[in-house]
């Protein structure tokens, strides 16, 4: 693309053009005195109006070619849509990578869920064994443990869920992003091919106008 | 009153460690899936030279640095059998299944179809 556009916008064609114009205009001129007495004489466009109607023709679209191929690069550089949207995943991952990190299996909290329930089965271990206190006093020690047990194993429970719950949401967000990532590439593809298309099409019209103008040139007695 | 206080502290611990393994550039995720699911795993599992806790109820999903891991487990001898290698994404998690009733147990996961090596991809 860039490679066209810096052909389009080349002073070359220009050049050529206005080379071209110039020996076209010098051909038809001495024509034009030659054929003098002929062709003004009739209705019909003289070779010299028609040249240089083709010639203001090829003169136009070649801007209008210019034109054509940069708003066709700004159309693909504006396909901003999609590239919002996985922007917005990337934050939304972050995010939900954060919680992850906290509740992974190797992440401070779960740890310090290990860690406590740990404790709590080290304590009623020694409890089990711990001959300072009145049966009905250990009794109610080793009461207030399992409870405390029981509650840090529904904590740690949560925990897993919550780790769960996380880990399918960032494959989630992984799986769309992938789908808008593929999405982009379609898109883009499809984009590529109508740019193609449309400087194809230009691209004709163009030498279709040139053919004509080298067509419109008549040296003397041809 | 200690209730409140009690939940304050809590709420405290828990986010000073949100805010302690808050995820740089540079971690992601890898879920270790065994199969088939045992209360806690009989297979001792390595990431690189590191040896991981007991996996239990078939699932454990563990913070890594981004970069490519090798996991590997306990094999003939006492040396460690490579399983598979592991590519570990920013923000991204990795799901590894392995299949523990072989010998040596084997990786099914998701490759990267350029990849030579058929390294586990996210």
């Amino acid at each position: 693309m860039e490679s066209l556009l810096a052909i389009g916008q080349g002073r070359r064609p220009r050049f050529a053009v206005a080379a071209l114009f110039a020996v076209a205009l010098a051909l038809s001129g001495t024509a034009a005195i030659a054929e003098d007495g002929s062709s003004t004489a009739g209705n019909a466009t003289s070779p010299v109006e028609e040249f240089s109607q083709q010639l203001e023709a090829f003169q136009k679209s070649v801007p209008d070619l210019n034109k054509s191929i940069q708003d066709s690069a700004g159309t693909i550089d504006s396909v901003t849509d999609v590239e919002k949207a996985r922007a917005e995943i990337d934050k939304l991952r972050e995010t939900v990578s954060t919680l992850l990190g906290a509740v992974s299996d190797n992440g401070p909290v779960s740890q310090l869920g290990a860690k406590a329930l740990d404790h709590v089965h080290d304590k009623l271990k020694r409890l089990a064994q711990e001959t300072r206190f009145k049966p009905e006093e250990r009794q109610y020690l080793l009461d207030q443990w399992r409870k405390l047990e029981l509650e840090t194993s529904s904590a740690t429970k949560e925990l897993d869920d919550a780790r769960a719950q996380f880990a399918g949401l960032l494959q989630t967000l992984q799986t769309n992003e992938d789908f808008i990532g593929e999405l982009l590439e379609i898109r883009q593809a499809e984009k590529a091919l109508e740019v193609i298309r449309n400087l194809t099409h230009d691209i004709r019209d163009a030498s279709t106008h040139l053919n004509k103008l080298i067509g419109g040139i008549k040296p003397p007695g041809a | 009153m200690w209730r409140l206080l009690g939940l304050a502290v809590s709420v405290a611990i828990v986010g000073a460690a949100i805010a302690a393994c808050r995820p740089g550039d540079d971690v992601g995720y890898v879920e270790i899936k065994t199969v088939p699911v045992t209360p806690v795993t009989q297979t001792a599992f390595y990431l690189d030279s590191t040896k991981l806790a007991p996996i239990k109820k078939g699932s454990a999903i563990l913070r890594q640095r981004v970069g490519i891991l090798k996991l590997q487990a306990d094999g003939f001898a006492g040396a460690l059998a490579p399983l598979c290698d592991i590519v570990v994404k920013r923000n991204r998690i990795t799901t590894v299944t392995v299949s523990v009733l072989e010998r040596p147990p084997r990786c099914q996961c998701r490759y990267s179809g350029s990849d030579a090596a058929r390294a586990c991809v996210s």
